[in-house]
């Protein structure tokens, strides 16, 4: 099936006008495929980071979500929650909340997990872990 | 225009989704959902427009509206206004065969027929009998091009149609290379001119500046004294480090547009809470603007999420305000209760007043209290026919009161 013009508008805007601190290119077999690199946000635990993740826009996108994997190992309480999809969303509001999740950490986040039971109970300690993880696995 | 070629119908169908426009049309004409001009356009109850494929197709997935995320169901999508479908109708559309070499544009909702009618390059039947093929409009009165005929090099059938690109490439016929001018069979053609010893090449080292160019077969000669490539290796590490330090500083400037945003010109009132302002300032840099376009992209996540927010505010609000109605209306009853047994109760005391008024007279009036059992007994039943009457006097001013 051909690419839908919307996937070819956004993809050309992502790469004329790229979100600062935000890298997204496709693949050149699969234009469906992007490459992204998050820049870790000054002032968080995460700054000096490079986090690489994989974006994968589904047949039926934009009625669905873009699928999305870290492939850089990183600590953080919520990362894994984005915010309720709508088709009237980009692949850029959602690297943006991805970018925004990073300077913001919110381990009070209801479907928490392990790591944000240690941020509620040690914050300090946990950030550590976040900033120390960053640095062995996130710096290039 | 030949009359067999407008009454031959093309079957291919259009894409309007796909279709390119000549002018870029206005943002307020794009479906938020697949960001084209709107086809078929649609409103809903809260005021959004998109195309009726598309927001059918959101709704099969989630009751809101992509935009606001409020409550919508089927029934609360109608037609927009004509006027927008006039406006979008009217959005002059190159011709998808533009690619195959058809140069003409029209309004969109002409492109069906054009391609169907009129386009020269759309494909339709061929024009010879018993022929399934399908050939270019423009072509349709040439003579039919699917029927194999055979190659006069190689002896292979090939179809009219691809004879032409076959002659490209048959493995019995030579080009000539274009650098050494020698021929070669075709298939061994590519190979040659990997590496055809008279193509005239720059030295390897020529994206550090080197600027010798020479026969391949006389490179070897010129690396051997080039200081571009003695140098290269330093070189290298001076480009890739300058690389990184651009992007670090175009990093960094965007950092400090987004800290820093300059200031428009002639209006001091420059408050970004207003969408409308920071996108009609001209005084802004490009770049700032894109930033703003950024800066609005995330504040329009954050809006959306809390609308949602608020309309969560809202359905408790409501929820609250019913409890508050049917507490009330639990009171009033309760209340209309006490009335209603307080009124009987009244109305029965009144009738017990009245007997024992009754009782007293009776007895005031009669000197002898023990005349015998039969005045006794009348007296008797006396009193009973007046409690009687007292109750019916109470039935009859509970009665009223209820009215
Ligand atoms: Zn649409
Ligand atoms: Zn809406
Ligand atoms: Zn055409
Ligand atoms: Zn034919
Ligand atoms: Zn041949
Ligand atoms: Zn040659």
């Amino acid at each position: 099936m051909a690419l839908p013009k919307r996937i070819i508008k956004e993809t050309e805007r992502l790469v004329a006008e790229p979100v600062p601190g935000i890298q997204a290119v496709p693949h050149e077999d699969n234009l469906r495929y992007f490459d992204v690199a998050i820049h870790g946000p000054t002032q968080s635990p995460y700054e000096g980071g490079v986090f690489k993740l994989e974006l994968f826009l589904p047949e039926d996108y934009p009625m669905t979500p873009p699928k999305i994997r870290f492939l850089t190992k990183i600590y953080h309480p919520n990362i894994d929650r984005l915010a309720n999809w709508s088709p009237a969303l980009q692949i850029r509001t959602i690297l943006l909340s991805i970018q925004a999740l990073l300077g913001a950490p919110n381990p009070d986040d209801p479907l928490a997990n392990d790591v944000a039971q240690r941020w509620k109970e040690d914050e300090p300690g946990a950030i550590a872990t976040a900033r120390e993880w960053t640095k062995t696995h996130a710096t290039p | 225009m030949a009359p067999s070629r407008s009454s031959r119908n093309s079957l291919q169908s259009v894409d309007l989704r796909a279709l390119d426009y000549l002018a870029s049309p206005s943002a307020n004409l794009l479906c938020p959902i697949c960001h084209s001009p709107l086809i078929t356009p649609v409103q809903t109850r809260c005021l959004h427009t998109f195309c009726s494929a598309c927001i059918s197709l959101s709704l099969e997935r989630s009751l809101t509206c992509p935009v606001d995320r409020k409550d919508l169901s089927h029934d609360d999508v109608t037609p927009a206004p004509i006027m927008i479908a006039n406006l979008v109708n009217d959005l002059v559309v190159l011709c998808p065969n533009r690619e195959k070499g058809c140069e003409a544009s029209c309004a969109r909702w002409l492109v069906e027929s054009h391609v169907r009618e009129d386009c020269g390059y759309a494909m339709v039947k061929c024009a010879k009998e018993g022929c399934d093929g399908m050939v270019a409009r423009k072509d349709v009165d040439e003579d039919c091009v699917h029927e194999a005929v055979e190659c006069e090099f190689c002896e292979f059938a090939v179809r009219k149609l691809d004879l032409e690109s076959h002659l490209r490439e048959c493995p019995k016929l030579s080009s000539e290379c274009p650098h050494c001018a020698e021929p070669f069979l075709n298939p061994e053609l590519s190979i040659h001119i990997a590496d055809c010893p008279a193509e005239i090449i720059d030295c390897p080292a020529s994206h550090f500046g080197c600027p010798y160019t020479c026969p391949r077969s006389e490179v070897d000669n010129h690396t051997g004294s080039c200081h571009f490539i003695a140098l290269t290796p330093i070189l290298q590490l001076h480009t890739e480090r300058i690389t990184t330090l651009e992007l670090e500083n175009k990093t960094i400037r965007q950092k400090l547009e987004l800290l820093i945003p300059p200031r428009p010109l002639p209006t001091p009132s420059s408050s970004s809470s207003n969408p409308q302002d920071s996108s009609t300032n001209t005084g802004s840099s490009s770049t700032t603007r894109d930033m703003t376009s950024e800066m609005q992209d995330y504040t329009y996540h954050l809006y959306s999420e809390y609308e949602q927010l608020r309309s969560d505010v809202e359905r408790l609000n409501a929820q609250i305000r019913e409890l508050d109605v049917k507490q009330d209306m639990a009171r009033i009853n309760e209340g209309l209760r006490y009335n209603d047994e307080m009124t009987g109760m009244r109305a029965a005391i009144n009738g017990l007043r009245m007997q024992l008024h009754w009782l007293v007279a009776s007895r005031r009036d009669a000197p002898t209290p023990n005349s015998g059992g039969a005045g006794g007994a009348a007296n008797r039943v006396g009193a009973g026919s007046s409690t009687n009457d007292g109750r019916r006097m109470s039935d009859s001013a509970r009665q009223i009161v209820k009215l």
